[in-house]
């Protein structure tokens, strides 16, 4: 029982800890996946919009502690990543791991066109880097980490089918 | 009051996001200094020796082609040495020709890099060393490359280094050849450039080293190369578009300088205007 409430939680620290220590040695072409949104999309989707958006509160959160200047920032990002992908939530909607893949890739673009947004707000620069800065950095990490989290509903798919032939 | 509890239970969600946005934007105008001050504190208290340890196991998937390629390295450095030595040499016999004395003297500490900001950017990096090594905030940090940042924090056993490609860093700089001075600036944490006046002799391969204006970094540290000059309507300054030399994808390993900055003597004053704002 204990676990049950646990489990999400030491998910999510571990899942932190990697990022911040494992994850870079990853990186293709200075290109690392995003353990901390792939986590945090498995939970929004399972559970909704509400524990979506504190999840996604809390880590972004987590992450602004390592900010020097902005707290906060993560924070909102976040937090309207979790409540959007709560909203594709799996007991209301029945979605195919492909288009779960697209939603992911979607709120990646989400994610970090509001962090820019902010960076771009608080430091006064122009807002043309936005778009040129979702295509070159965004794309690719969001590509990179869809294709990390396709390995996951592989791996939950494929027992259930070898069982069956059984 | 009813109609008010009756739209909050009906929209939990959208009073709840309400509530959540309105706590960040809070923290993102409000001044947190201190806050985050406190907050970091706890987090490398609980995060550390997780990290340290995971990024142990981490490193010994590198073990093999670090060892090559360093031994490549120390090749080539023992070249650069010896032409380095001459050098030095014949600038202590001009130094003292000039009666010129350098003015800042300086220890190494090595540290290793065991946690990135795990964000969008990575603006800092939490190094192995701290004030148990002598190394506290505004110590400019290293690697063979060039400057790599300043550390902003530090605890017992470990410091946060904000990173020069944190769009909020700005730092003085001068371009060697022409000993034309700017500041090293960036809005993306990817394209950085200097605005210079836009009669001054800048070319593209120019070398960018620190100017020690901004009390932190001493003069003379390599920061990049000037790749291309962006003309612009200014009829003022120009934009110098720069290519630092840290490759900061790759940082593994950092010296700190224990150089104590010109800051440190007004620590206080620094600190009782923070407080004030």
């Amino acid at each position: 029982m204990i676990m049950y409430y646990l489990k999400w939680p030491l998910l999510f620290i571990a899942c932190f800890i990697l990022q911040t220590s494992f994850i870079p040695s990853l990186a293709v072409f200075g290109v690392k996946p995003d353990l901390l949104m792939i986590i945090l999309f498995f939970f929004s989707i399972r559970y909704g919009v509400m524990p979506g958006l504190l999840m996604g509160f809390m880590l972004g959160l987590t992450q602004d502690l390592y900010t020097p200047a902005l707290l906060g920032q993560n924070a909102l990002t976040k937090t309207i990543v979790g409540a959007c992908i709560g909203l594709f939530n799996e007991k209301v909607m029945r979605t195919d791991p492909f288009v779960k893949s697209i939603i992911l890739f979607v709120m990646f673009l989400v994610n970090d066109a509001f962090f820019m947004l902010v960076l771009v707000l608080k430091n006064n620069a122009h807002f043309s880097i936005l778009a040129p800065e979702l295509i070159i950095k965004t794309v690719p990490r969001a590509l990179y980490s869809v294709l990390l989290a396709a390995l996951f509903y592989v791996w939950e798919f494929f027992p259930k089918h070898s069982g069956r032939n059984y | 009051m009813h109609w008010i509890i009756r739209f909050i239970v009906y929209h939990r969600n959208l009073t709840w996001l309400a509530v959540t946005v309105c706590l960040c934007l809070m923290m993102l105008t409000s001044n947190t200094t201190r806050q985050s001050r406190i907050s970091r504190a706890l987090t490398f208290t609980v995060f550390y020796p997780f990290q340290f340890y995971v990024s142990q196991t981490a490193r010994i998937k590198n073990i093999f082609a670090e060892n090559r390629k360093l031994k490549e390295e120390i090749a080539a450095q023992s070249v650069t040495i010896s032409l380095l030595k001459e050098a030095a040499l014949e600038t202590g016999r001009l130094e003292a020709l000039l009666q010129l004395e350098n003015d800042i003297t300086y220890d190494l500490s090595v540290a290793r890099v065991v946690a990135r900001e795990p964000a969008y950017i990575s603006r800092s990096v939490v190094i192995t060393v701290g004030t148990d090594n002598d190394v506290m905030p505004f110590m400019p940090a290293i690697n063979s490359r060039g400057v790599v940042g300043k550390v902003i924090q530090s605890t017992r056993h470990m410091a946060l280094v904000q990173l020069l490609i944190d769009p909020s860093n700005r730092t003085g700089v001068l371009i060697q050849r022409t000993r034309e001075v700017g500041i090293l600036e960036t809005e993306n944490g990817d394209d950085f450039f200097i605005r210079c006046r836009t009669h001054a002799d800048v070319n593209p391969g120019d070398t960018v080293v620190t100017s020690g204006l901004g009390g932190v970094y001493p003069k003379g540290l390599t920061v990049g190369v000037i790749s291309k000059i962006r003309e612009n309507h200014d009829p003022l300054f120009k934009k110098v578009v720069v290519d630092l030399s840290v490759d900061f994808n790759r940082l593994e390993e950092v010296f700190v300088m224990r150089v104590h900055s010109q800051w440190s003597s007004f620590r206080a004053e620094i600190d009782s205007l923070e407080r004030a704002r």
